[in-house]
């Protein structure tokens, strides 16, 4: 039998939170760079062509549940980097690795509250 | 109690893929599942194949994924897993038979970083003297049994079994940190390849799957620490 471990068995490891925001941090980077590049690409295609391609993906960007799916995945991947890069200076404080999620947590939470809370009132208002 | 238990199977001389059996056992809650295996190999089916050894936690012969995460069969109780238990073999590594996986791959891995002590310079008139804070620096990696559920629990380590794998850094940093040896920067620029700490993405399995509770991602900062600053301290 070979050695090779499916995507499927990888997934199924009961690695815990750790394990999951590693993998929220694979997916948010990538979700980030599809999203910076589609912007990118129908943004130059509305301007040079016009297209109607270009003009609805735009609106879906611009749409607020759009956004509040991307500020999550933003606020996520900057915070979990962060949480990473202070472990990997310091690795002294990696003992206190779980308790480092829960903080990460703790600090997500109330920021990604109020973008959600201006975002809803900023559409609900109007504005 | 009584337990199911569903366990991965594959004999290299009659099938082309694994399959899982359920066998159904009485057991105590206090019983280890290493209790479990032999009770179904002494008198439910034979065939049956899984290393052990001492049966104390201690020669990390009977590493295994119980439940979905890598554990040491002597060690994992029926009252922490449910009555339910999936036994299966350690991922990343060839199966020979049931829970018996080639471990050689890890074994080249281990011997890469050159874990044994290495100094030439005269030995003194007594013994090499070390403070206590001198071996309290490394006194977490010397625990260290050799199981592979640390490496066998990494990502990095699934996706390429070059990767050198915690177990072998943490063997490494035993030696790297201990003040008598002379070969830590060797084992540094050994760490600092292509296939070596950077691999680690800190996802921490590691430190989680560990039986001897090592500190496994800690010492593998310190290693990255070391590597990027050029100092032991």
């Amino acid at each position: 039998m070979n050695r090779r471990v499916s995507l499927k068995e990888g997934l199924k490891y009961q690695g815990g939170g750790p394990m999951l925001s590693w993998l929220l941090h694979r997916i948010s980077g990538l979700a980030i760079l599809l999203f910076v590049g589609l912007h990118v690409i129908s943004s130059f295609f509305m301007q040079q062509t016009g297209s109607d391609l270009a003009t609805n993906l735009n609106i879906i960007y611009e749409s607020w549940i759009f956004q509040i799916l991307v500020t999550f995945i933003v606020i996520f991947h900057a915070l979990n980097g962060l949480r990473i890069a202070i472990l990997d200076i310091w690795p002294r404080f990696l003992v206190y690795q779980r308790e480092a999620l829960w903080l990460q947590w703790f600090i997500f939470i109330p920021i990604y509250g109020l973008t959600i809370f201006i975002l809803i009132q900023r559409n609900l208002s109007g504005g | 109690m009584q337990v199911t238990l569903k366990i991965f199977r594959f004999n290299p001389e009659t099938d082309k893929k694994p399959s899982y059996k359920t066998y159904q056992v009485e057991a105590q809650p206090t019983d280890r599942v290493l209790d479990l295996l032999e009770y179904i190999k002494s008198t439910i089916d034979g065939t049956l194949s899984f290393r052990r050894s001492c049966a104390h936690g201690i020669c990390g012969s009977d590493a295994m994924r119980i439940n979905g995460r890598n554990r040491l069969a002597c060690k994992a109780l029926v009252k922490d897993l449910g009555n339910r238990i999936t036994v299966e073999p350690l991922l990343g590594m060839r199966v020979l038979k049931d829970m018996i996986v080639d471990m050689e791959p890890f074994f080249e891995n281990y011997r890469q970083v050159m874990p044994y002590f290495i100094n030439d310079e005269p030995p003194p008139a007594r013994e090499r003297l070390q403070s206590i804070e001198e071996r309290e620096r490394f006194d977490d990696t010397t625990k260290c049994i050799l199981c592979a559920a640390c490496t066998t629990s990494c990502p990095s380590f699934w996706a390429n079994e070059k990767y050198v794998g915690p177990a072998a850094i943490v063997n490494a940093h035993r030696f790297i940190f201990d003040s008598r040896d002379r070969a830590g920067k060797e084992r540094l620029d050994i760490l600092n390849g292509q296939f070596g700490v950077y691999r680690c993405h800190t996802i921490f399995n590691c430190t989680d799957a560990c039986p001897r509770e090592i500190q496994v991602t800690k010492a593998i900062g310190e290693v990255k620490a070391a590597i990027a600053t050029g100092k032991l301290d």
